[in-house]
C-alpha cells in the first residue's frame, strides 16, 4: 500500500478523484518523513490527512484532541466513513468501556486521547508498547492557547513525544500567526513543513456592529435574528447566557433554536446536532470552545454576541459560515467595554504573585481540584520553580494582552475589517469593496446581501399524534 | 428539580425531611434514606436521579415555603404542607405515574439507552438506512443491541416493533406516550431532548422523566412475552430491588445462619450483617423477608405494648430501658419496618 501514488488511495478509501487544496502537500511532507503543520481553514478536509496516512501504513494512528465530549463524535464519525477500529479514551470514558479499549489496544488503527490522559504514567507506558505509524496533534492552536493557564497538560506533548520515540507528527488547526506556529513547533520539539492557505473567505461578509450597551446588544440580536436567513450560530461565553438567549429567541422571534455547550448529555447532544443538521433547528447558541463540534456546511451567519479574546480564535469561529461557498455573513456585536470580559475570564484562572509564594511555601494546605492550584500544582510537580512561574504568568498576561487588542482594533477598525483580519495572520487582503465588509460606522444591508429571512410556512409543522410519529419511524 | 415537583413529594400530615427525599433520588442507599423512602411511600424514586448535586433541593423547598404551600418543623429538617399546599397538591395536574411500582425492580437507566437505540437501529434497517450515526451510548449497550439486531433481524423487525410499542404505549396517558415517541430517534428523525419536550408540553423536565420511566416500564413489562421483539433485549434487565451483598446476607439467615456467623463467615461486622437485613426488609416485600425468625411474635407483643402515636415518631430511647437493654436499635427498627408494610398491605 505504501507505494501506491496517494491519488489512488484516495479514490480507494473516499471515492475522490482530486485532493482538496493543502492535503496533498501535508500527506507528501508526511510520506517524506517530514512532521507536518497544517493550517487549513475549517472544513477543508483535515482529518482525511491523517486517515489517509492511516490508511496507507501499518500502526496506529494515534491523536490527541482537546476536547473531550467531542471525541466520542469524532470516533463515530470515523466507524461511519468504514474505519471502524478507532477508539477515544477520554476522562469521562467509563471505567468499564476503557477496560474494553485496553483489551484491543494492539488492534486499533486510530485511537483518540485527551493530552491529559496521555500523560497519565499507566495510559503513556502501554501507548509506548504501540507501533505509533503517526502521532496527531488536533487543534494545535490549543497548545498556545490553553496550554500554559487551562491545561498544562498540553506542555508535557513534547516530552512524551520524545518517550514515545520521536513518532512522525502531523500538527493540524485551522488559524496560526507567525507568532503560533512558531511556538506550536516549539513546544512539541519539531521542525515541521508547514502547509498553509489563505485564512481568508471571500464569501463571508464582515461586520462589526457597534451597541451602547448590553440591553441595546440585546435588542440588535433579536432584530437580526428575525431578519437574516439560517441556519446561524450565534456565540457566547457562558453556558447559562447560551441557553437562556436560545430560550429568548425561539420565544420572542419564531426561530427555532436550540443551546449547545459541553453542558450537554451525549444524547441531547446527538440531538440538537441531528436536529440542526436535517434542518429542524434554524439556529445554535453555542459557547465557544465546543462550537468545534458543529460541522453543517451551509450555515450563512455566525454572530459573536461577546467579544473572543484573539483574532484566531474569531477567526475559527466565522469559519463555521459558509463552508459551501454562497454568500455568508459574520457579525460581531460590540459595545464599548466588551473587552472587559475576556480579560476578567483571562485573569480568573491566574494566580497572582502573592498566590504563588504562598502555594510554593506550603504546597500541601491548598485543595488541588482548584483549578488555580491545581496548574500550580502542575508546575512544582514538574520542577519549575516559583520565581520561573512567576515569569511564565506574567508573560503568558502580556501575551494574552496583546492578541485582545488586536481583536478591540478588529471592533473599533473604521475602513476594512478584512485587511484588519488577515494582516494579524500576515495576508493582504483584496482591495476593500461594498461586498467585502462593514465596519462599526457602516449600518449592514442584509437585503443587498441577500440574507434575509424567507419565512417558510413548512417550518411550523403542525403537530402529529404519537400513533402517526411512531409509525413514521417504521 | 423545581417546586412544583417537590410539592408533589409531600404530605399535609407527615412531615418529611428534604434531605432523605434528596438522598433518595442521588441513590445514596443508606438504611436511613431507604427506610425514610418507604416511609413516605417514595422509594420508586430511588436512583433516579442520580446527577442530582448535594442540596440540589433547597432552592425548591425555600419556595414551596415562600409561596405558603409548606412550612418547615421546628428543627427547619421536615417539611410539612399547609392547606394552601394541600389545595395547591390536589388541584395541579401534574402527572401520576401508574407503573412506579415496578420500578425499584428494573434497570432504568440501561433499558432506556438499550430502548432508544433499538428504535433507531429498526428504525434505520426498515428504510434500508444502512449509514447513519448511532446515538451516543456506552460500549455495552451498543454491543448488547447489536447482538439483539443480528438475532432478530427480519423482513419485517420494523413491523413487529411497531406493533409491539403502539400496544404498550396504548395502555398509557397519550401525553405519555407522544412524550416517549416525540425522544426517539430513527430515520429522517433527530428525536427531541427532554428539555424540548418539557417547553412544548409545558410540563415541568421532571415530570418529562416521570413520563418516560412510566413508558419505559410499560416497554419492559410487555416485553416479558417471549414473542415480543424486545424480549431478549430487556428481559435481562429485570432485577430484585435489593443490593448484591444484602441480597447474599439475606440468603444466608434463610438457610439458618446466626448473624454472628454470618458476619464471621463473610468477614464484616455484625452491624454491616444487620444493614443488609434492613435494607432487604425495606426494598422487598412482607412475605420475602423472615421476619417470624428474626422478629419473634413474642417480641413483637413487647414492642407494641410500650409504643403509642405515629410510627415515625417512635423513639428508640423513649423506650423502657429494660426493652432497650434486651433488643438493640436493630429489632426496634425492624419492627417499625414490619408495622410500615402491615399498613402498606391493609391501605391497599
Ligand atoms: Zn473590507
Amino acid at each position: 500500500m505504501g507505494n501506491e501514488p496517494l491519488t489512488a488511495s484516495l479514490e480507494r478509501v473516499f471515492g475522490y478523484e482530486t485532493f482538496r487544496p493543502g492535503q496533498q502537500a501535508a500527506l507528501e511532507a508526511l510520506e517524506a518523513g517530514n512532521d507536518s503543520l497544517a493550517i487549513l481553514p475549517t472544513g477543508a478536509g483535515k482529518t482525511l490527512i491523517y486517515q489517509l496516512y492511516g490508511y496507507r501504513h501499518a500502526g496506529c494512528t494515534v491523536i490527541v484532541s482537546p476536547l473531550l465530549s467531542l471525541m466520542a463524535d469524532q470516533v463515530d464519525r470515523m466507524r461511519l466513513g468504514g474505519f471502524r477500529r478507532s477508539a477515544a479514551i477520554t476522562s469521562q470514558t467509563s471505567y468499564t468501556d476503557r477496560q474494553t479499549i485496553l483489551d484491543q489496544l494492539a488492534d486499533l488503527q486510530f485511537l483518540f486521547l485527551s493530552p491529559e490522559m496521555l500523560a497519565q504514567p499507566k495510559m503513556l507506558t502501554r501507548i509506548k508498547q504501540l507501533t505509533i505509524s503517526l502521532f496527531v496533534v488536533d487543534e494545535a492552536h490549543c497548545i498556545v492557547q490553553w496550554g500554559p493557564d487551562f491545561r498544562p497538560e498540553y506542555l508535557l506533548l513534547g516530552a512524551i513525544k520524545e518517550q514515545l520515540g520521536n513518532p512522525l507528527t502531523l500538527m493540524l488547526t485551522a488559524t496560526a500567526g507567525q507568532a503560533t506556529r512558531q511556538e506550536i513547533a516549539k513546544q512539541l520539539r519539531s521542525q515541521p513543513t508547514i502547509v498553509t492557505e489563505s485564512v481568508n473567505r471571500a464569501n463571508i461578509f464582515l461586520d462589526v456592529d457597534r451597541v451602547n450597551d448590553e440591553a441595546d446588544k440585546k435588542e440588535r440580536l433579536q432584530q437580526l435574528v428575525s431578519r437574516l436567513q439560517g441556519p446561524g450560530v450565534i456565540y457566547f461565553s457562558s453556558k447559562q447566557l447560551a441557553t437562556d438567549t436560545a430560550e429568548w429567541l425561539q420565544a420572542t422571534t419564531g426561530v427555532r433554536a436550540a443551546a449547545y455547550h459541553a453542558g450537554l448529555s451525549g444524547e441531547d447532544r446527538f440531538k440538537i446536532q441531528q436536529q440542526f443538521m436535517s434542518g429542524e433547528l434554524d439556529l445554535i447558541c453555542a459557547t465557544s470552545a465546543f462550537g468545534m463540534g458543529i460541522d453543517k456546511n451551509d450555515i450563512r451567519y455566525v454572530i459573536h454576541y461577546h467579544l473572543p479574546g484573539d483574532l484566531e480564535s474569531y477567526a475559527q469561529e466565522i469559519g463555521r459560515a459558509g463552508r459551501d461557498g454562497q454568500p455568508s455573513v459574520a457579525i460581531l456585536l460590540y459595545a464599548p467595554g466588551d473587552e472587559q470580559l475576556p480579560l476578567a475570564l483571562g485573569q480568573a484562572n491566574r494566580p497572582d504573585e502573592a498566590e504563588i509564594a504562598q502555594y510554593y511555601a506550603q504546597p500541601t494546605k491548598f485543595d488541588d481540584s482548584e483549578p488555580t492550584v491545581h496548574l500550580l500544582a502542575f508546575y512544582r510537580q514538574h520542577g519549575i520553580s516559583q520565581a520561573a512561574v512567576q515569569r511564565l504568568f506574567v508573560k503568558r498576561e502580556q501575551e494574552r494582552n496583546r492578541a485582545l487588542a488586536g481583536m478591540v482594533a478588529y471592533a473599533r477598525e473604521d475602513h476594512c475589517l478584512r485587511q484588519r483580519w488577515l494582516a494579524a495572520f500576515d495576508e493582504q487582503a483584496p482591495a476593500h469593496t461594498e461586498d467585502c465588509c462593514a465596519p462599526q460606522a457602516t449600518p449592514l444591508d442584509i437585503g443587498r446581501l441577500d440574507l434575509g429571512r424567507v419565512v417558510n410556512s413548512a417550518d411550523k409543522a403542525t403537530p402529529m399524534d404519537w400513533q402517526t410519529q411512531l409509525a413514521r419511524l417504521f | 428539580m423545581g417546586p412544583a415537583d417537590l410539592l408533589q413529594l409531600l404530605d399535609q400530615t407527615q412531615p418529611r425531611r428534604v434531605r432523605a427525599i434528596e438522598n433518595l433520588l442521588r441513590g445514596r442507599r443508606t438504611v436511613s434514606t431507604l427506610y425514610w423512602g418507604q416511609r413516605y411511600q417514595l422509594l420508586a424514586l430511588l436512583s433516579l436521579a442520580k446527577q442530582l448535586d448535594r442540596g440540589a433541593l433547597d432552592a425548591a423547598a425555600q419556595q414551596v415555603v415562600q409561596q405558603g404551600l409548606a412550612s418547615w418543623d421546628a428543627n427547619h429538617e421536615r417539611l410539612v404542607l399547609t392547606p394552601r399546599g394541600l389545595a395547591a397538591q390536589q388541584s395541579a395536574t401534574y402527572f401520576h405515574p401508574q407503573t412506579a411500582d415496578w420500578w425499584p425492580t428494573i434497570d432504568l437507566m440501561t433499558a432506556r439507552q438499550r430502548i432508544l437505540l433499538a428504535v433507531q437501529v429498526a428504525s434505520q434497517f426498515s428504510h434500508h438506512a444502512g449509514h447513519y450515526l448511532p446515538l451516543t451510548t456506552d460500549m455495552a449497550t451498543r454491543q448488547f443491541v447489536r447482538n439483539w439486531f443480528h438475532q432478530v433481524k427480519a423482513n419485517d423487525l420494523g413491523t413487529q416493533v411497531l406493533a409491539a410499542l403502539t400496544t404498550s404505549l396504548a395502555k398509557l396517558d397519550p401525553l405519555v406516550a407522544a412524550v416517549v415517541t416525540g425522544q426517539f430517534t430513527g430515520y429522517q428523525q433527530a428525536g427531541q431532548t427532554l428539555g424540548q419536550l418539557s417547553q412544548t408540553t409545558q410540563r415541568t423536565p421532571w415530570e418529562i422523566q416521570l413520563m418516560q420511566f412510566e413508558g419505559l416500564a410499560q416497554i419492559m413489562q410487555d416485553a416479558k412475552a417471549p414473542t415480543n421483539p424486545f424480549n431478549s433485549l430487556l428481559q435481562p434487565l429485570w432485577q430484585t430491588p435489593v443490593s448484591r451483598s444484602a441480597q447474599i446476607t439475606l440468603n444466608t439467615v434463610k438457610q439458618g445462619q446466626t448473624l454472628a456467623q454470618i458476619a464471621g463467615e463473610r468477614r464484616v461486622k455484625v452491624s454491616t450483617v444487620r444493614e443488609h437485613l434492613l435494607e432487604a426488609a425495606i426494598m422487598l416485600p412482607l412475605a420475602a423477608f423472615p421476619y417470624d425468625r428474626l422478629l419473634a411474635p413474642a417480641t413483637r407483643d413487647q414492642f407494641k405494648a410500650v409504643v403509642q402515636g405515629p410510627v415515625d415518631d417512635w423513639q428508640y430511647t423513649e423506650l423502657p430501658e429494660a426493652l432497650q437493654k434486651q433488643y438493640e436499635f436493630f429489632y426496634f427498627r425492624l419492627y417499625a419496618i414490619w408495622v410500615g408494610k402491615q399498613g402498606e398491605q391493609h391501605g391497599k
